[in-house]
């Protein structure tokens, strides 16, 4: 097969097609502070300026030798838009919302703006989409981001309020999720014009809080929407453990699973049954933060022989992962190419 | 022995039935149950079902009848919840049914906790309690503070998005004999291990057990980072907790 640039690649295994080999994405995050340092673009600038912020996010490309860049670093640039209580924090820590200080307390209270994409901590992302093109060119894959309504309920409402109510009143959950989902669809659709080949969508009802059935009573058919309003591939991020769930998220239309490593491979394709493509799912913490390059390869090993679509890290990794462990699952994917 | 049959409220047999299947919990619950108050099999029915109104006026009803403030925490409050951590370890029921169980639980601590204060019982330890820097998630620090609490620990919180100093201040202000952190995302997972490379470097170190946990922990990042302990939801982590005391005292 002839060689293909990294956006040929990662658009057609997004769309279900034959590929030169297996491109090496990162939905999430991969930014490192030893990346920040090399580029000069720390966060919090990284994640409130457009420059800094293409230039960090261009080193998942430049650096790492990932198909992808990806410059929306955290998941609370909408909840910011949206008024939320922010922390933006230093170089090496994560901004982060005061979840424990909602903005609001009822369905009714919810208010997104029409011109909510023009907000700074939006609007900067659609500015570095529009560099990260121009600087890159047309052979890099640029993966954008906007967040479900599922984990825009915790950031405005509070996790615990916010599950409690899921619970105490079902219509009201609905009611939030449905008012909460333009915000999805208003910044999805804005990064597409501003050039971006795919959207990460993370919805955090994770298997370590709620069940494979709160996924289907609340989200599924919401995802569905999704997938026919915003044009172009998505790939959905819920971390933690999703297998009793994958079955519902191969039925949403939408373009890819981004699944954790509390979730084996083999067994994760097994569910999904080639309706959905998979991306991941090299552990964080233990393995790509504490181990070794032979560590993470092996882990990408596992994948490929399982025969995941597409290979990353399973989550936004943390700040002080080494670049040689980074460096070690493109290695480790062009490795068994070789080999396979 | 026990039997379920002897378990004289329905829910409670119901449920034992249904969600337990480790011999020594199935015997331990039972064991539990059939010397408990009937008031008290109520209570505890009334906690796995979430029901904080009737554990209020059950609470409330139990204390008017004479029954003894910590009788009722542990037979009941205690006892119920005990069958809820298992539901959750075994993926029957998720955090949202927790917390309505642990709002419930709260609801009859409101009346147990002065009576407790006031009679000045001696506390198992204290325990400092923190979700680590950079995380701003509370729900499985703030179940285990919960059940620390109802079973005889002093708990300082320190909150979420502690520094590593911030926990060392504590430890040295208290003379607390364990610390509990916690985290929910992979990203803050290595600021247990940062604080707990502090401690060492503060010559700290030997002062104090430590005891990690929160969705994404493992036994294994637990060994990896050092700490003395691991606890997988907030019952193992009152069981966690005992041990550390035990092991601090002995040492």
């Amino acid at each position: 097969m002839t060689s293909m640039t990294s956006r040929e690649r990662v658009l057609a295994a997004l769309n279900g097609q034959p590929v030169d080999r297996t491109p090496i994405c990162n939905p999430t995050s991969v930014a490192t502070v030893e990346l920040m340092d090399l580029v000069d673009a720390p966060f919090p600038d990284a994640n409130r300026q457009a420059e800094p912020m293409a230039r960090l996010a261009a080193t998942a490309h430049t650096i790492l030798g990932f198909d992808t860049v990806m410059p929306v670093f955290s998941i609370i640039q909408e909840s910011s838009a949206l008024g939320c209580k922010m922390q933006w924090e230093g170089k090496d820590n994560w901004p982060t919302v005061r979840m424990s200080e909602p903005i609001w307390e009822h369905a009714d209270d919810i208010y997104v703006p029409n011109d909510l994409v023009d907000h700074p901590d939006t609007k900067c992302v659609l500015d570095a989409i529009k560099l990260l093109r121009e600087d890159l060119g047309p052979d890099v894959a640029i993966i954008g981001k906007t967040m479900g309504p599922w984990s825009l309920a915790y950031h405005c409402f509070g996790v615990e309020k916010f599950l409690l109510l899921s619970l105490d009143d079902p219509d009201a959950t609905k009611d939030i999720l449905e008012k909460l989902k333009k915000v999805t669809i208003d910044f999805g659709r804005a990064q597409i014009e501003a050039g971006v080949d795919a959207l990460t969508l993370p919805d955090h009802a994770t298997g370590d809080l709620v069940s494979g059935e709160y996924y289907h009573r609340y989200l599924k058919d919401l995802h569905i929407e999704f997938a026919k309003a915003i044009p172009i591939p998505l790939i959905l991020h819920i971390c933690g453990r999703t297998v009793d769930r994958m079955g519902f998220i191969s039925e949403t239309g939408m373009a890819a699973f981004h699944y954790d490593s509390k979730n084996a491979p083999g067994e994760s394709m097994q569910e999904v049954e080639g309706r959905i493509a998979l991306v991941g799912n090299i552990n964080n913490p233990e393995t790509l933060f504490a181990k070794t390059p032979d560590d993470v390869k092996a882990e990408v090993y596992a994948n490929l022989d399982a025969g995941v679509q597409m290979i990353g890290p399973e989550c936004a990794i943390p700040l002080q992962t080494s670049i040689a462990n980074l460096r070690a699952i493109p290695e480790a994917v062009h490795d068994w190419h070789a080999r396979h | 022995m026990a039997e379920l049959t002897d378990v004289q409220n329905q829910t409670l047999r119901d449920e034992i039935e249904e969600y337990l299947e480790r011999p020594e919990e199935i015997e331990r619950f039972v064991a539990l149950f059939t010397g408990a108050r009937p008031r008290l099999q109520e209570i505890a029915a009334a906690i796995i079902e979430g029901d904080d109104d009737a554990v209020d006026g059950l609470t409330a009803q139990a204390l008017e009848e004479g029954i003894e403030a910590i009788e009722i925490m542990d037979d009941g409050l205690i006892g119920g919840m005990g069958i809820v951590g298992i539901k959750f370890r075994e993926n029957f029921v998720f955090v949202p049914e927790v917390l309505s169980c642990a709002r419930a639980m709260r609801a009859g601590m409101a009346h147990i906790e002065p009576i407790l204060s006031a009679s000045g019982v001696e506390k198992h330890g204290t325990v400092i309690m923190g979700t680590v820097k950079g995380d701003l998630h509370d729900i499985g620090k703030n179940l285990c503070i919960m059940m620390l609490r109802g079973s005889g620990f002093e708990v300082i919180d320190l909150g979420v998005d502690v520094a590593e100093d911030t926990f060392i201040d504590a430890v040295e202000d208290s003379g607390a004999k364990v610390l509990g952190m916690s985290a929910l995302l992979t990203t803050t997972m290595p600021n247990m291990g940062r604080t707990i490379e502090a401690f060492i470097d503060a010559d700290l170190r030997d002062e104090v057990q430590i005891m990690v946990g929160g969705a994404p922990v493992t036994q294994e990042f637990s060994d990896d980072m050092g700490a003395d302990g691991y606890g997988a939801d907030a019952l193992s982590c009152v069981a966690v907790a005992k041990e550390l005391i035990a092991a601090a005292k002995a040492a």
